[in-house]
């Protein structure tokens, strides 16, 4: 039963690994269609291909790894030039990687994979290339080699790969960790000498002094000649669970190689053979020496040979580890927990007034700080997975729309909290489908329009603040506004007469069912969209912008917050109530005497510097009926719409503020963007000072001039 | 699996048994310094071994190195299993790691 339990987790762990790769393959098919003779490109495609193969087959994944096999003879045709990349292939490929995706969500129990498909695929794959198919049928029939050329000019023509036996020159050196993760070299080793002839010479160049030795860490590295008529793939599967952590090479034997190993035909050096009975009592002294000079001196002498390029491709194999999301989301709310007694052990301390315990105090604050900052950067991720996602998008897009399209990508590094990051995918798709369909102009369009007649669709990500701005850009033909306004007319979302902003013009596409468009495609057309955009960004705390111009383009910005947990905040009071405002949009705190609010003739503004900055009242915003302080401070923020203050009766200081959900009931509530538990136990409102605001202007546009006041 | 280190006059006789692998590692490295500390020469029993990892053949090997720095000898005593010089064979050792003459 725990035999079984752990190969299931090794399962998941495959499926968690594949889908990972699956993403590498996609982005390097997408990015071989551009170069497709960028041999880099071809080698990633090909490996990705390989590792799912190997250890598919290793998890009993048999048809998976049948059919990755066969896409992977034919990029390793392209990667040895027999093979030219096409467009077909490359569509070809990404049906293919579709078709391994449906096959391990089949195998994690969701869905199930048409092996027609399969066979359509693989048929269509024969086709295209032709000598894989002559291989095919040689592997089948590989008991009549008299069927092809045997003496092939090419040492690596499929031939020779597949059917005679040839020699390849294999050096292996373990990773310092491999027997400690249970790896024994010696059986890999015997698993090779059960695929054809194998000499095997070990090195001890790097077995330190005794003294020093670790004697769990694998010091010895390994030639081999193999003689095999295996290909090669075949021989680097014997290693597919230490490629990672080993420095590997596999090469066909030319003659100047074979020289500097072990000579051909020679019986192995080695002078026991397990053949001879085992007699040896003690070993003479000196008499033995049959193990030719030079091969024995040569370790200590020779520079070490150039093992394998895997040492630059990952400097640092054991540097990451994988944890399930749910345990990191545990240890965030740990670590929130943490914050929230801190915070009362701060204010008891605080209280007390006894310096032993303040100091206590002040050390777990500056600890807490730095496991929250720790604890909130473990989460982080760039944004580039979701990013090259879309690639596939617009290229499969592309082609349905007869558009030609270009994606490019800006600040693909950013990074993001993983849960924002996970609900960012349908958004971003939705934009990104509706700017391919209904923004950019085919062709013929975009040439009598004057622009190139591909057209540009340019995501980034950029930090701003505790914000994070993503932009999904198009240089397509933009918004019809007067178009919008009448079908928002028309829906009786807007009144006839109304005047309104273009900002809010282009707000209504966001409305539930809102769609302008005269007919429903594929893609897009039915409104659902936008409205799961902008559901999706509001359950995120974030807010959606739209700009564009009549012929140049749409630009959706998305800002979200950099992360849903906890963010440093700046605690106030207003009579009895207590808000936090975050911390990283707000610039300065600024007195408020009677004096300055007379000064502005009763309007809501105050003078900073030669600078007029419209203020909101909380106290009046909330209707908090205490008694005004003499003395008030305006917090000035930074927001969308410039700067604004915030009227409060005190500033208390910075807090660590972990977020709480208000729940259910108060989830319509906008511009609270959550909750907090105070050091003392009660409960302060955070405040989202974007909405506070925008909801301030909108108000106020919808009764001018109400008190002659800004808000 | 056992390891076992017996002091005698002049001879060190270290014996190993059963499964000499990764698990033992650091038990043979104690115990492989203990007999060059000695200053005796010194013999290694393999006759009840059933198998040589990785790990004791590079740790032998060493003691072996060592030994003949400082112009001491370390040997097999008695027979080898034939499971070990398979081992040996398959791990692309030219000789035994003990006792064979080495440059």
């Amino acid at each position: 039963m725990a035999k079984e339990q752990t190969i299931d987790k090794f399962k998941l762990a495959f499926l968690e690994e594949a889908r990972e790769i699956l993403v590498e393959l996609e982005s390097a098919l997408l990015a071989l269609n551009e170069n497709p003779n960028d041999t880099e490109l071809m080698g990633r495609a090909f490996r990705a291909l390989h590792t799912i193969k190997g250890s598919g087959s290793m998890f009993g994944f048999d048809e998976l790894a049948g059919f990755s096999h066969n896409l992977e003879n034919a990029f390793d045709e392209v990667r040895n030039g027999r093979l030219k990349v096409t467009a077909e292939l490359i569509n070809l490929s990404l049906a293919a990687l579709d078709q391994i995706k449906a096959m391990l969500e089949a195998a994690s129990g969701r869905g199930a994979a048409d092996s027609g498909v399969s066979a359509e695929i693989l048929a269509k794959l024969r086709r295209l290339t032709g000598k894989s198919d002559t291989r095919h049928a040689a592997e089948a029939a590989s008991s009549s080699p008299s069927s092809f050329p045997s003496s092939s000019p090419l040492a690596e023509s499929p031939a020779a790969a597949v059917g005679a036996a040839r020699d390849w020159q294999i050096r292996f050196s373990p990773g310092s960790d491999l027997l400690r993760t249970g790896t024994n070299p010696l059986l890999l080793l015997r698993e090779l000498k059960q695929m054809g002839s194998l000499r095997t010479k070990a090195s001890m160049a790097a077995i330190p002094p005794i003294g020093e030795l670790d004697p769990e860490r694998c010091y010895l590295r390994w030639e081999m000649v193999l003689t095999t008529s295996a290909a090669r793939e075949a021989i680097s599967d014997v290693f597919i669970f230490v490629a990672d952590s080993c420095e590997l090479t596999i090469e066909p034997v030319i003659e100047r190689v074979t020289e500097s190993v072990i000579e051909r035909g020679a019986e192995p050096a080695l002078e026991i053979t397990a053949g001879a009975k085992p007699e040896i009592t003690v070993a003479p002294a000196a008499g033995q020496a049959s193990i030719p000079d030079a091969v024995a001196a040569k370790p200590a002498e020779k520079k070490p040979p150039p093992w394998g390029r895997r040492a630059s491709d990952t400097p640092d194999n054991a540097s990451s580890i994988r944890v399930p999301a749910a345990k990191l989301d545990q240890f965030v709310d740990l670590v929130g927990e943490l914050v929230t007694m801190q915070a009362r052990l701060g204010e008891i301390a605080a209280r007390h007034e006894d310096a032993e315990v303040a100091t206590v105090s002040e050390e777990i604050e500056r600890l807490t700080t730095a496991l929250r900052e720790s604890s909130i950067s473990i989460r982080m991720l760039p944004i580039r997975a979701t990013f090259e996602r879309f690639r596939r998008l617009v290229h499969d897009l592309a082609r349905d729309l007869h558009k030609e399209v270009e994606l490019t990508m800006e600040g693909a590094d950013t990074e993001l909290d993983k849960s924002v990051i996970d609900e960012l995918n349908d958004p971003l798709m939705h934009l990104i489908r509706n700017s391919m369909d209904h923004g950019i102009e085919p062709a013929d369009r975009r040439l009598a329009a004057g622009k190139r007649p591909s057209a540009t669709i340019h995501l980034s990500a950029q930090h701003s603040g505790a914000s994070v701005l993503i932009r999904v850009a198009d240089d397509g033909g933009g918004i019809n506004a007067e178009a919008v306004r009448a079908r928002a007319i028309e829906k009786g979302l807007a009144a006839a007469d109304a005047q309104l902003s273009e900002n809010e013009i282009f707000n209504f596409i966001l409305a539930p069912g809102f769609s302008t468009a005269k007919q429903i495609t594929d893609v897009s057309g039915r409104g659902v969209g936008m409205d799961v955009v902008r559901r999706k960004v509001e359950g995120l705390r974030g807010t959606i912008d739209i700009t564009s111009k009549a012929g140049g383009g749409t630009t959706v910005t998305l800002r979200l917050p950099l992360t849903l947990a906890i963010i440093d905040g700046l605690l106030v009071r207003v009579g009895e109530a207590y808000f936090v405002l975050p911390l990283a949009t707000t610039l300065e705190c600024i007195e408020l005497t009677r004096q300055d609010i007379e000064k502005a003739n009763g309007k809501h503004v105050a003078y900073v510097r030669g600078e007029i900055i419209p203020y909101i009242r909380l106290r009046e915003y909330f209707d908090i009926k205490t008694k005004q302080p003499e003395r008030e401070q305006i917090l000035v923020a930074e927001t969308e719409d410039g700067h604004y203050g915030f009227v409060v009766d005190q500033v208390l200081g910075d807090h660590q503020t972990v977020i709480k959900n208000l729940g259910r009931f108060y989830r319509h509530v906008e511009l609270i963007s959550g909750a907090t538990i105070l050091g003392n136990g009660s409960v302060a409102l955070i405040l989202d000072p974007h909405r506070l605001v925008r909801e301030a202007l909108r108000s106020t546009a919808a009764r001018p001039r109400a008190k002659g006041a800004a808000v | 699996m056992s390891l076992t280190l017996d002091q005698g006059e002049a001879l060190c006789l270290i014996r190993l048994k059963g499964e000499i692998d990764i698990t033992t590692a650091a038990d043979l490295k104690k115990l492989l310094l203990q007999a060059l500390a000695s200053g005796k020469d010194m013999c290694v029993d393999l006759e009840c071994a059933t198998g040589l990892d990785v790990t004791a053949l590079q740790l032998l090997w060493a003691a072996d190195r060592e030994a003949r720095g400082s112009g001491r000898s370390l040997k097999l005593a008695g027979p080898v299993p034939e499971e070990i010089l398979a081992a040996v064979n398959d791990a692309g050792f030219e000789s035994f790691p003990i006792g064979s003459a080495r440059k």
